[in-house]
């Protein structure tokens, strides 16, 4: 579909209540069992961020401060004026920038695992370097379970293999610098009027759990809520805890 | 023909434990590996050997990379700074400060108009992409790296060249709003800039902004690749054919008195591919934007998954990617060129090593198979090559060599037609 212009892929699927699912450092898998659960008791709105997956990415479409627009034009396209935006770690950054400019659609916020905001002294990085350490490392610090839930290569068709690059190369693109995380946001935060529940995998080894703490500490209102036996992806690892955590929320809030 | 002499001032000390346990010898090998002292001797002895060029009518170079053993040369302008009082007739060639890395163009048009002045006129500007491990060590974003390379060439001669007063400059990747550099250029209207590249897309952009291109270590099949698509750039842009002066090859030389002598020590120089471009996988294959994302199977997975579905998926490929995948990576060619042996290299045309008949040989066969070029850029030091032997390399290359490169001006003429 067009959204502002730009041509984008979207996955939908379920009914009743829209969440909006806004990806994290990969787009969205069709075949991610948490989405089938979620179908079940929601619709979902999946897009591909510009420059992501088969979404096009104009050429001088290529900063934070684009894809933030996006996102409220994402929440205007989708059809239903009470929407749950769901965002995963670097969607969880591009949601909450989002709600910071209080989109009359949005109804409630979920970030899972989100990045964005800087909390510790300059010389203690808050989230993982992505881009500059050692991919294997990247892989434990991801996941409680890598063995079970990290992607595999060897067995990625082609095309996965070639959206897995891109994704890559466009999260660079729009976050090297400052890495993952916008200065200015974490003052900002208290402007959020929707109920918001953060979600944290409470081994996440990109972004910890204590980093989670604080960021919902600068939400009014926010609750914070760890799922075990998961790390940076709770979606992945822990499908089932995670979709009824969202749908406890969804008919709660 | 013109030739440049350059040690990258390896420091090839660290204990060959620690290189092994380490993923990567660049970026993130910690410095208390590096003696200051022992670094202090390198760096004299490099300013000697360019000191014993100068005077043997040899032109000088400098190439800048970061926090690896593969050289200490950080920063460019202030090694170059040094040669510019130091040398008397050498051209200075500058190959090259990271331009794409760097935070302000303007700054170094500076210090490049402070070498051109105090050189009186000696400097060329070499430029260079950059990539791999120098993205971490300068914090630059790989992405748009080659975007940011051309606007801030673009920048910098405009602020070499400008001469009536403060402009501005808002581009997409640089803004400097008043730019007035004092002093400017000695030479007029500014100094002869270069590009080092790879792969003929950057060598077209050379040929239409008359740029001279050198190609490092590529190889007489890959540099006449792109100094075709040089020619035919200015052949399309309906510019004056290319001529022999605009195109450059960087080897590893080495010319002893005797063939065994010229391999035995030339092929120390290896030690610079062997041993310090490990790199780890994070800047090397796994650097965004160092391959398209359709190159993603070859690159992503450990072993061929099935040989026709990578066929299948390159037949879709558009022109311009499929050239991209099958030209390979800089992590690839970085790859191949780790295990190489001196043998291996002479053949592949990124060695010359021997006595001086057969280095003159080596590279006139080299510009038959290539095409004709007119500037060498001499790699004439590296590892454990030592001050000495550079030294009786330099001058073995001046007097037994250049001047019969020189008189080749015709015979090779015809080979740039």
């Amino acid at each position: 579909m067009t959204v502002g212009g730009i041509e984008i892929e979207v996955l939908c699927g379920g009914a009743g209540k829209t969440a909006l699912l806004m990806h994290g450092f990969q787009t969205i898998s069709p075949k991610a069992q948490f989405l089938s659960e979620l179908a079940r008791h929601c619709s979902y709105f999946a897009p591909s961020l510009p420059g992501f997956g088969a979404s096009k990415r104009p050429e001088d479409f290529d900063t934070i401060y684009d894809l933030v627009r996006h996102t409220l034009d994402l929440i205007e396209v989708v059809p239903d004026d009470n929407v749950t935006m769901i965002g995963f770690s670097f969607g969880g950054w591009l949601a909450a920038e989002a709600a910071v400019t209080r989109p009359t659609k949005l109804k409630r916020l979920i970030l899972v695992d989100p990045v964005g905001i800087r909390i510790s002294d300059r010389e203690t990085r808050d989230i993982l370097d992505i881009f500059n350490v050692h991919p294997d490392l990247v892989r434990v610090k991801t996941f409680f379970d890598p063995q079970r839930c990290a992607p595999k290569f060897d067995q990625m068709e082609d095309a996965e293999l070639v959206t897995y690059a891109r994704n890559r190369d466009s999260l660079c693109l729009y976050t090297w610098n400052p890495l993952l995380y916008n200065p200015q946001l974490k003052g900002w935060l208290r402007r959020i009027n929707v109920p918001t529940l953060i979600l944290w995998g409470a081994c996440d080894g990109i972004v910890s759990p204590d980093y989670g703490r604080t960021y919902a500490k600068q939400i009014p209102g926010a609750c914070f809520e760890l799922i075990e036996n998961a790390g940076h992806q709770p979606e992945i690892e822990q499908p089932a805890s995670f979709v009824a955590h969202v749908v406890g929320f969804m008919s709660d809030a | 023909m013109r030739a440049f002499y350059s040690c990258e001032v390896t420091y090839p000390f660290v204990p060959q434990h620690v290189l092994d346990a380490s993923d990567s010898v660049r970026a993130s090998l910690p410095n208390k590996y590096c003696d200051p002292k022992v670094a202090a001797d390198l760096y004299h002895e490099t300013l000697d050997e360019y000191l014993v060029a100068d005077d043997l009518g040899l032109n000088v170079m400098a190439t800048e990379h970061h926090a690896g053993i593969n050289s200490l040369i950080g920063s460019n302008p202030t090694f170059l700074g040094m040669i510019a009082r130091q040398t008397r007739r050498a051209r200075i060639l500058s190959l090259g400060t990271l331009i794409s890395l760097r935070k302000d163009p303007v700054r170094i048009a500076e210090e490049y108009a402070m070498i051109d002045v105090v050189s009186r006129g000696r400097l060329e500007i070499g430029l260079v992409k950059s990539g791999g491990s120098e993205m971490a060590s300068n914090n630059g974003n790989p992405m748009r790296n080659e975007d940011r390379l051309w606007e801030g060439i673009d920048l910098i001669s405009k602020a070499l060249t400008h001469r009536d007063g403060p402009f501005s400059w808002e581009g997409k990747h640089f803004t400097h709003r008043h730019v007035n550099i004092w002093p400017g250029p000695y030479q007029q209207p500014m100094p002869r800039l270069w590009a080092a590249t790879g792969d003929p897309r950057s060598a077209a952009e050379c040929g239409r902004r008359g740029i001279i291109n050198t190609l490092v270590l590529r190889g007489p099949e890959g540099t006449k690749k792109a100094w075709d698509s040089y020619k035919q750039a200015r052949r399309e842009a309906g510019l004056p054919p290319a001529t022999r002066d605009m195109f450059g090859y960087a080897a590893m030389v080495y010319v002893g008195e005797t063939d065994e002598e010229g391999m035995r020590i030339g092929s120390k120089i290896l030690w610079f591919l062997n041993t310090s471009l490990k790199s780890a996988p994070q800047m090397s294959k796994f650097l965004p934007g160092a391959a398209p994302p359709e190159a993603a199977p070859q690159i992503y997975r450990s072993k061929p998954k099935v040989a026709k579905t990578g066929e299948a998926t390159k037949m879709m490929l558009p022109p311009h990617q499929l050239q991209a995948v099958e030209s390979k990576s800089a992590a690839h060619n970085a790859a191949a060129l780790s295990s190489i042996t001196a043998e291996q290299a002479v053949m592949q045309g990124i060695l010359f090593a021997g006595n001086p008949d057969t280095v003159y040989r080596q590279i006139m066969e080299f510009q038959r198979r290539a095409g004709a070029f007119g500037n060498l850029n001499i790699i004439g030091r590296s590892g454990f090559l030592t001050h000495k032997e550079a030294v009786k390399g330099i001058k073995m290359f001046a007097r037994e060599v250049l001047p019969r490169l020189e008189e080749s001006n015709d015979v090779v003429h015809d080979i740039a037609e």
